[in-house]
């Protein structure tokens, strides 16, 4: 391959970098590595890499400030690597601008699918920004149509509410990423929105119930607790 | 050094509480009621201060710290020289051996305050003693749980090392399914671990509890594992109403976790699992039901704390046990004022079932 994407690894554990190395390589990526936040600084603006792993846990540096100071410069795809049980952190660095998370202890195939999506997006962004949406939104049985402005389940309209409709619209926009309740709160309801996620919550509950066959084991929209919303990646 | 100067404090601070102050004033006013009727039956007042010591010795023993026996000694002796004795209804201080029986009432009700709280930290210490003998049990079986697949992952890659050239791809291929195997399981006892620690030791109501959707948290586990699982018959259903409970999330989705996975490991035969949310009055009811062979009768009523009590030595060797799993689940339901059930069912398998509050208010 002559023109591979390069990732830059943040991962001050030898052997987490090692094994994610190894992933890469193996799947046609160049790799940068750096075991430390300075470092990383200095690689992120010299070599401008595709996209960046970042430990949120770095010996000298906080990795939020990391995203911070990338995301005053430059849209470069950001996924953050944490521990399960820290969800605030991980909110934090959503919120803060990184595309995505993978979740301690993560195999292959999840974090290459997390690449992949953060990599595509940011290609997307690059071509066509602020374009209005058109065409068609397809995962498995479920169509969003953004022309007409509808959500179809096996052909059949799922007669979603105006939020309910504005609601799948970003989760598809965005599929296989994690959105945050935040996010999606501000999107929807406006940045000035005061209240809590409940109002997500039982929107989302109507959702499910319109388009999931089993609202307990859904296909479509996923929830990553206390986290936010994934929609499954486009087929 | 800490723990005594708290004692010490604890001795001379007044322990406010709306019970000792009750107490000692009704045994006051019972007390002086008593000598009052004792009078008018025409008896003479030798029995007053003989009533008096009484009433001070149960007030410094059912009190507090030392403040109420010592109060209630000093309005004693006063009582009895304003009431009780000549001249009645005036205080007269030169009476002899006055002094003799104010000391004699303040050390009565020293001495047994003394007694009382020393009785009180022994208490505590006894309760102390039993929380760090559980505590290293729970570390010691853990130890245990921890160091035996460990072994085996070690010796998987020491084999591969040591016989680079000589493995077959086979064999090399069984050694790392094993080493993986053994690492989920790691990955599995670290994780119950996590929960624990999540859960503040102290104070067990401690837990951050947000309203959650029950079908996001079924979801999320369901989700998970059907990855780890991929092949497992599972079946899920969640009641057509959103229920909102309020829960620390993370620790009921290791809940689910832990009881599914035990379906999966220790159900022998089981070829379904249903995980069912039903609603009970203002309860959510989560259920795990496997049709496996079922939990032994025997071990049945002491299934959840099994793991804490149990002889740590002998029957740990086998490392798919039960492992914290349970206690874990348990302590992680109690702590949210919840119950846990275990149950054989009727038509062969086990079930595991909790029950949670549900939001108080709607609009919450």
């Amino acid at each position: 391959m002559d023109n591979k994407y390069t990732v830059l690894i943040v991962e001050d554990e030898k052997g987490i970098g090692n094994f994610i190395n190894t992933i890469l390589t193996s799947n046609g990526y160049g790799v940068l590595r750096a075991l430390d936040g300075m470092t990383a600084m200095m690689m992120i603006t010299s070599h401008c890499p595709d996209l960046i792993i970042l430990d949120l846990g770095l010996p000298d540096t906080d990795g939020t400030k990391i995203i911070r100071s990338v995301r005053e410069w430059s849209q470069i795809p950001i996924v953050v690597v944490s521990a399960r049980s820290h969800e605030k952190d991980k909110v934090e660095a959503l919120d803060l601008g990184a595309d995505d998370y993978v979740a301690k202890p993560f195999g292959s195939a999840e974090l290459l699918a997390r690449i992949r999506t953060a990599l595509r997006h940011a290609a997307l962004s690059r071509e066509t920004p602020g374009m209005p949406v058109t065409g068609l939104f397809k995962s498995g049985e479920l169509t969003v149509d953004y022309n007409k402005r509808r959500v179809y389940i096996a052909g059949t309209d799922a007669r979603l509410t105006q939020n309910e409709y504005k609601i799948v619209v970003l989760l598809s926009r965005y599929a296989g990423r994690v959105l945050t309740y935040d996010f999606v709160i501000k999107s929807i309801w406006g940045p000035n929105f005061k209240g809590d996620n409940q109002i997500l919550r039982v929107n989302m509950a109507n959702i499910r119930r319109k388009i999931e066959k089993n609202p307990a084991d859904p296909q479509y929209i996923y929830t990553e607790t206390g986290v936010g919303y994934r929609m499954a990646e486009e087929t | 050094m800490k723990k005594n100067s708290c004692l010490i404090l604890d001795k001379i601070k007044i322990h406010i509480s709306s019970k000792s102050i009750a107490f000692t004033a009704g045994i006051y006013v019972t007390t002086c009621l008593l000598c009052a009727l004792l009078r008018n039956l025409g008896n003479d007042n030798n029995y007053v201060s003989m009533i008096f010591i009484l009433s001070i010795f149960m007030t410094a023993r059912f009190t507090d710290g030392y403040w109420y026996g010592i109060i209630a000694s000093l309005v004693g002796v006063l009582t009895v020289n304003y009431f009780f004795t000549f001249p009645f209804f005036a205080f007269n201080f030169t009476l002899a051996g006055y002094p003799l029986t104010i000391l004699f009432m303040l050390a009565v009700s020293i001495a047994t305050s003394a007694l009382t709280t020393q009785t009180k930290q022994s208490e505590q210490i006894k309760m102390e003693v039993e929380k760090e003998k559980t505590r290293s049990n729970l570390l010691r079986a853990v130890s245990h749980d921890l160091r035996t697949p460990l072994t085996s992952i070690l010796g998987a890659i020491s084999v591969m090392i040591e016989n680079d050239g000589s493995l077959t791809g086979k064999e090399r291929m069984e050694l790392l399914c094993g080493a993986q195997d053994d690492a989920q399981w790691l990955i599995r006892v670290v994780e119950n671990l996590l929960a624990v620690t999540r859960i503040d030791e102290e104070s067990r109501a401690k837990i951050i509890k947000a309203p959650e959707a029950a079908e996001e948290i079924v979801s999320e586990v369901v989700a998970k594992f059907k990855k780890r699982f991929p092949d497992q018959n599972l079946q899920v259903k969640v009641p057509d109403e959103l229920l909102l409970i309020p829960m620390d999330a993370i620790l009921i989705e290791q809940v689910l976790m832990n009881l599914l996975e035990n379906a999966v490991i220790h159900g022998k035969g089981e070829d379904c699992i249903q995980l069912s949310v039903t609603l009970k009055g203002n309860k959510a009811a989560f259920e795990v039901r496997d049709n496996g062979a079922g939990i032994d009768p025997e071990k049945l009523p002491k299934i959840f704390d099994g793991y804490l009590n149990r002889a740590t030595e002998d029957e740990s060797d086998s490392k798919r046990n039960m492992g914290i799993g349970l206690s874990v689940c348990n302590t992680i339901i109690r702590a949210h004022g919840g119950k846990m059930y275990a149950a054989n069912n009727l038509d062969g398998g086990a079930s595991f079932r909790f029950e949670l509050n549900m939001m108080e208010n709607e609009h919450g």
